[in-house]
């Protein structure tokens, strides 16, 4: 009898196993305890920071990195605001979750004074109107959601914009993104209108362009969007210009364009939840990822652009020259930053939204 | 004795416990959340409302759910009508062939399912493993693609959650008194007659656990559907989803899922109706064949 209490006991402790969650619980208190300099919790999107740029922060500073990685702004935000803010030093949202996490209340303010490398900085992505003096969030990596071509069926010059997705021989050969903001900000462009108007007359003509280009869409997606362009199911449609950037390098007829109605640009940021227990740690960590040799690390990892002016300098002539990499003010004429509009306008949103995806 | 009623009383209280904490409780949260209103900043106020209930018969989401139902209907027709033949000739197999058959049934368990389906999309795609044997075997000419449609998902489903319904198959035509096919053909039965008044009659408690098993995890895994299919209409496992993460209208996720859990009542309450039924006529039969 004795044996059948230890199997169930041993089957109860397999199921605890299974949980990810209680798993990494354990094991990042363990490891914690074994450090003098404590640690700092980051929870970064996923495939994010090379882990080679972890161990060397810990080996330098003693400090442990606890990592936990998201796969979207959602998520996380859920997940700080059930939590209300404790549990975590570090998030990285983008331009119009940080606005809203801001406006909630959700962050603490970092002290600059212990910021030194924030002076490598691109200016002209610091101080946005969401955070004014960029007190609550440091930028990481920027990118721009436009539009992916490839250029054996697709001219240059018929694809300049996104109302060009309308054109008829791009039927069935089309890509869009699933992501709501992203999808609408592009549609809100094509028709001439902010992405982050909350006139309902605006609202409603990004709609009736989402559905009259619905018949020529083939799939809706966001993770496996260079797998569709390589494979030669698109050959059109909304991409991130770091996506581009990996795609060219097996495809290289794939080219990148930043669409004249304006391409729709983010920011994701380094940002600490009220709750943050580790905030000298944490302005360590986000300190060593703005030394320009770590943030040339980063960037040559996942090919975004990087915020940090120091490490273009240490960047290859020939990555230096590339528009799709780092673009220059004519490229991003009519972009646009997201930002977050209050609950009731994304009702409205999100009732076209659900309607434009199904094609009603 | 008394050391073993110790036993029982812990397992099936350590059961109870666990189905209590991860599924009666949360279950009640949703069904509170769903008479609630939605909160400009909090995911949901107290005051209760039916709104949300209402806001479901809206077009866009009815046909979010008829959609969602007939993928998740035909996939489960599609693997009743392959899983049952299966099923018949395992249970029919040598002792020795059962355990392997049940093997490979099993093995596709071992991989995860997400991983299996982009597996699918590398036969299915343009370019891919169809496309290419047909080019070389000089069946087609050029590239075509076979994702992006019904069928890729019909396949795509069919395929993750064949199983499901092979294993409770299995089990109620193993435990089938084949003495009352014997009977059928002695008293001038044709297979076909006996196989629709005898086999299939006992045989539907497993059918119907079967669709069961299949068709409530065919519509909530929206992630199949929409790698393989493209996503051109949103489905129920998503728009709940989306209502979570996206739009913050918790209260309107939860109606909906709400009548994602009264279709598993319903489907329950079936199963019970006809294992009822199963049991009076095999109980019949054996009155019969003792006569």
């Amino acid at each position: 009898m004795k044996k059948k209490v230890v199997l169930l006991a041993l089957a109860f402790s397999f199921v605890f196993m299974g949980l990810p969650s209680t798993a990494g619980w354990l094991s990042a208190n363990a490891l914690a305890a074994e450090k003098n300099n404590g640690k700092v919790i980051v929870y970064n999107w996923s495939e994010y920071i090379p882990q080679e740029v972890l161990d060397e922060f810990t080996k330098e500073t003693g400090v442990e990195v606890v990592y936990s990685t998201y796969e979207t702004n959602d998520s996380m935000y859920a997940k700080i605001k059930l939590l209300r803010g404790k549990g975590y030093d570090l998030v990285c949202p983008s331009t119009y979750y940080l606005h809203l996490m801001i406006e909630e209340g959700l962050f603490k303010k970092f002290d600059h004074s212990k910021l030194s490398n924030i002076v490598n900085l691109d200016p002209q992505l610091m101080n946005p109107s969401y955070d004014p003096g960029n007190e609550y969030s440091i930028p990481y990596m920027w990118g721009s959601v436009g539009l992916l071509i490839n250029t054996a069926y697709v001219k240059p010059e018929n694809a300049r914009s996104f109302k060009d997705l309308l054109r008829p021989e791009y039927k069935g050969k089309i890509i869009l993104t699933d992501d709501m903001r992203d999808c609408y900000g592009m549609a809100m462009h094509a028709v001439g209108k902010s992405a982050n108007s909350t006139d309902p007359d605006d609202i409603k003509a990004g709609y009736e362009f989402l559905k009259a280009l619905h018949p020529s869409v083939v799939t809706f997606d966001v993770s496996a969007v260079k797998q569709a362009f390589i494979s030669e199911e698109v050959i059109i449609g909304t991409s991130w210009n770091g996506d581009a950037l990996v795609a060219q390098q097996e495809k290289p007829e794939l080219e990148f364009v930043y669409p004249e109605d304006g391409a729709l640009v983010w920011v994701d940021s380094f940002a600490m939840p009220v709750g943050a227990e580790n905030v000298e740690n944490a302005h360590k960590f986000v300190n060593f990822l703005l030394r320009p040799e770590i943030a040339k690390k980063c960037q040559e990892e996942y090919m975004y652009s990087t915020p940090n002016l120091k490490t273009l300098d240490l960047l290859s002539a020939e990555k230096r020259a590339n528009r799709t990499l780092v673009p220059t003010g004519d490229e991003l004429k009519n972009a646009e930053y997201l930002l977050n509009y209050g609950g009731k306008t994304l009702q409205i949103y999100k009732n076209y939204w659900e309607k434009a995806r199904s094609g009603l | 004795m008394r050391e073993n009623n110790g036993f029982r009383k812990f397992s099936i209280s350590s059961v109870w416990l666990w189905i209590g904490v991860f599924a009666l409780v949360p279950n009640l949260a949703l069904f509170l959340v769903s008479f609630l209103d939605r909160g400009e900043v909090d995911y949901f106020i107290p005051a209760f409302t039916l709104d949300n209930y209402l806001r479901l018969l809206d077009p866009a989401f009815v046909n979010i759910f008829l959609k969602s139902m007939y993928l998740a209907g035909v996939s489960t027709l599609s693997c009743l009508l392959i899983g049952y033949p299966f099923a018949y000739l395992m249970a029919g197999a040598g002792k020795r062939i059962r355990p392997w058959l049940m093997l490979l049934v099993v093995i596709p368990f071992w991989t995860n399912s997400l991983i299996r389906t982009y597996a699918l999309v590398i036969i299915l795609k343009n370019q891919g493993l169809i496309n290419k044997l047909m080019l070389s075997l000089g069946l087609a000419e050029g590239s075509f693609s076979l994702m992006y449609n019904d069928i890729a998902v019909f396949v795509g489903l069919t395929y993750t959650l064949l199983p499901f319904m092979i294993l409770p198959l299995y089990a109620s035509i193993e435990k089938l008194d084949r003495r009352l096919l014997d009977a059928a053909q002695d008293l001038g039965a044709s297979p076909l007659r006996s196989f629709w008044h005898v086999t299939l009659p006992l045989t539907l408690p497993g059918i119907v656990a079967g669709c069961i098993l299949v068709f409530l995890p065919a519509l909530g895994t929206f992630y199949i559907p929409e790698i393989l299919g493209g996503a051109k209409v949103m489905l129920l496992g998503s728009f709940i989803k989306n209502q979570f993460l996206v739009a913050r209208d918790w209260p309107l996720g939860a109606s909906a899922s709400m009548i994602m859990t009264g279709i598993l009542i319903f489907m329950a309450l079936v199963y019970r109706l006809v294992n009822r039924q199963a049991d009076g006529s095999a109980q019949a039969g054996q009155n019969a064949g003792a006569a």
